[in-house]
């Protein structure tokens, strides 16, 4: 089983977490954010998921900036927190004032927003 | 070469999109224990081919561990029918993201991530759900909106969301294969940086008694520790010494380095102080037009009875 799931010349794999580890746990959390934010009819659980997808690329940002040994990625995560909250802040005041409008949460009701 | 084989990778892809697909709400009665296992398989083989078979140190153990629980609270994020417990299970996610970032000794960055995620972005998104969820009747307080019980299209959400991860999975385990293993051991170094924090370094140098008590450090026309002229240490001032005499040197020691927030500090205030005003002005923006867009419109009449403002009073 280990020579199946492991390259035989890339022997370190298995005995140490390497930066792909993360890259693809970052990568299957923004997969699943995106799933979701396709497929959900909800518009407060659309914008759950675009959090979802924050949360895939800042693992990312960490893990990257912790591989090369500098600070500027996890810098970047305080701008990542920053624009999610302007984003939560803003998309949540829009949904309160659709929902005031028309009483459902439903994106599908405001299909003529596509324009 | 790649991390793992990919027809493992791809095969625990396709076994967990599935399930992923299973789990969605969908009308009639929906495989969802089903799916969830067969998510729950799929992830734990694309897991498994990340390794871990073999467990001999802590860390890799909790990689796999909270892993494990932000994927699982995540799925669980986008399949469950109700808002509110979705949201909940966000904070699930955020919890087990921080224990990936303290892995990744990114102290500063985990907790601040529980603090604005957890503290204040989720509260939001909970008063939000509760505030525009439709006032139910008695009889249907259990029931969900229809919206909620249905989602759009989730079969070909999935296989989208899944050619999508399996691209960016190759091409980023054979990017980063290329890279070779990260310096494992120690702290992240930050050359210089030490420098410029005199008094960190003096109070260090003094609970190690490595500083006596007439000493202090020298310090430059910028606030800056002196490298003595031998390389290896900074200068010292002796009290009562005379301004000419050769300044002593002590040498720092190899475990005093900056911490996780010091470094997160520099980097965010000292190499990019614009940013810091971006950041601020760009919440600043978010508050005030958040407050424009969700402001209620108040009724000057004070006679509108039945009428859509007095809605709601009694």
């Amino acid at each position: 089983m280990t020579l199946l799931l492991a390259q035989a010349d890339f022997p370190h794999a298995m005995h140490q977490l390497t930066l792909g580890h993360y890259l693809v746990v970052s990568a299957l959390m923004f997969g699943i954010g995106l799933v979701g934010f396709v497929t959900r009819r909800n518009l407060i659980v659309m914008f759950l998921c675009t959090e979802l997808m924050f949360q895939g690329a800042g693992i990312a940002l960490v893990a990257l900036s912790r591989y090369w040994l500098n600070h500027t990625g996890e810098a970047f995560v305080i701008f990542v927190l920053t624009v999610a909250a302007a984003e939560a802040a803003l998309a949540l005041a829009l949904v309160v004032l659709l929902f005031r409008r028309r009483e459902t949460l439903d994106a599908s009701r405001w299909a003529e927003l596509k324009g | 070469m790649d991390l793992v084989n990919p027809y493992v990778l791809y095969a625990g892809l396709v076994v967990g999109a599935v399930g992923l697909a299973m789990v969605l709400p969908r009308p009639g009665t929906s495989p969802r224990l089903l799916g969830g296992i067969i998510a729950v398989a799929g992830l734990g083989l694309l897991l498994l081919a990340l390794g871990v078979a073999r467990t001999e140190a802590a860390p890799r153990v909790m990689f796999y561990v909270f892993s494990a629980i932000g994927l699982g609270a995540a799925v669980r994020v986008i399949s469950h029918p109700r808002p509110v417990y979705a949201a909940l299970y966000f904070i699930l996610t955020i919890l087990a993201t921080s224990g990936l970032f303290l892995i990744l000794s990114a102290e500063f960055m985990a907790f601040a991530l529980i603090i604005v995620y957890a503290g204040a972005i989720l509260i939001t998104y909970l008063f939000v759900i509760m505030l525009a969820t439709e006032s139910p009747t008695a009889e249907e307080a259990e029931a969900l909106a229809e919206y909620d019980r249905h989602s759009r299209e989730p079969v070909m959400a999935v296989v989208l969301g899944l050619l999508l991860v399996a691209t960016l999975t190759t091409a980023v385990l054979h990017g980063s294969a290329r890279l070779g293993l990260p310096r494992a051991a120690g702290e992240p170094v930050v050359g210089g940086r030490l420098a410029q924090m005199p008094r960190k370094v003096e109070s260090e140098l003094r609970e190690r008694g490595l500083l006596g008590a007439d000493q202090t450090l020298a310090v430059n026309r910028d606030g800056g520790l002196v490298p003595a002229a031998g390389g290896g240490g900074v200068e010292v001032v002796t009290r009562g010494a005379s301004p000419e005499a050769p300044r002593a040197a002590v040498a720092l020691p190899a475990d005093l380095t900056l911490t996780n927030t010091e470094g997160v500090a520099f980097a965010f205030l000292a190499e990019h102080p614009g940013s810091v005003e971006i950041a601020g002005v760009v919440l600043l923006m978010a508050m005030v037009g958040a407050v424009v867009l969700a402001r209620k419109k108040v009724e000057l009449e004070e006679a509108g009875a039945g009428g859509p403002g007095a809605r709601g009073e009694a």
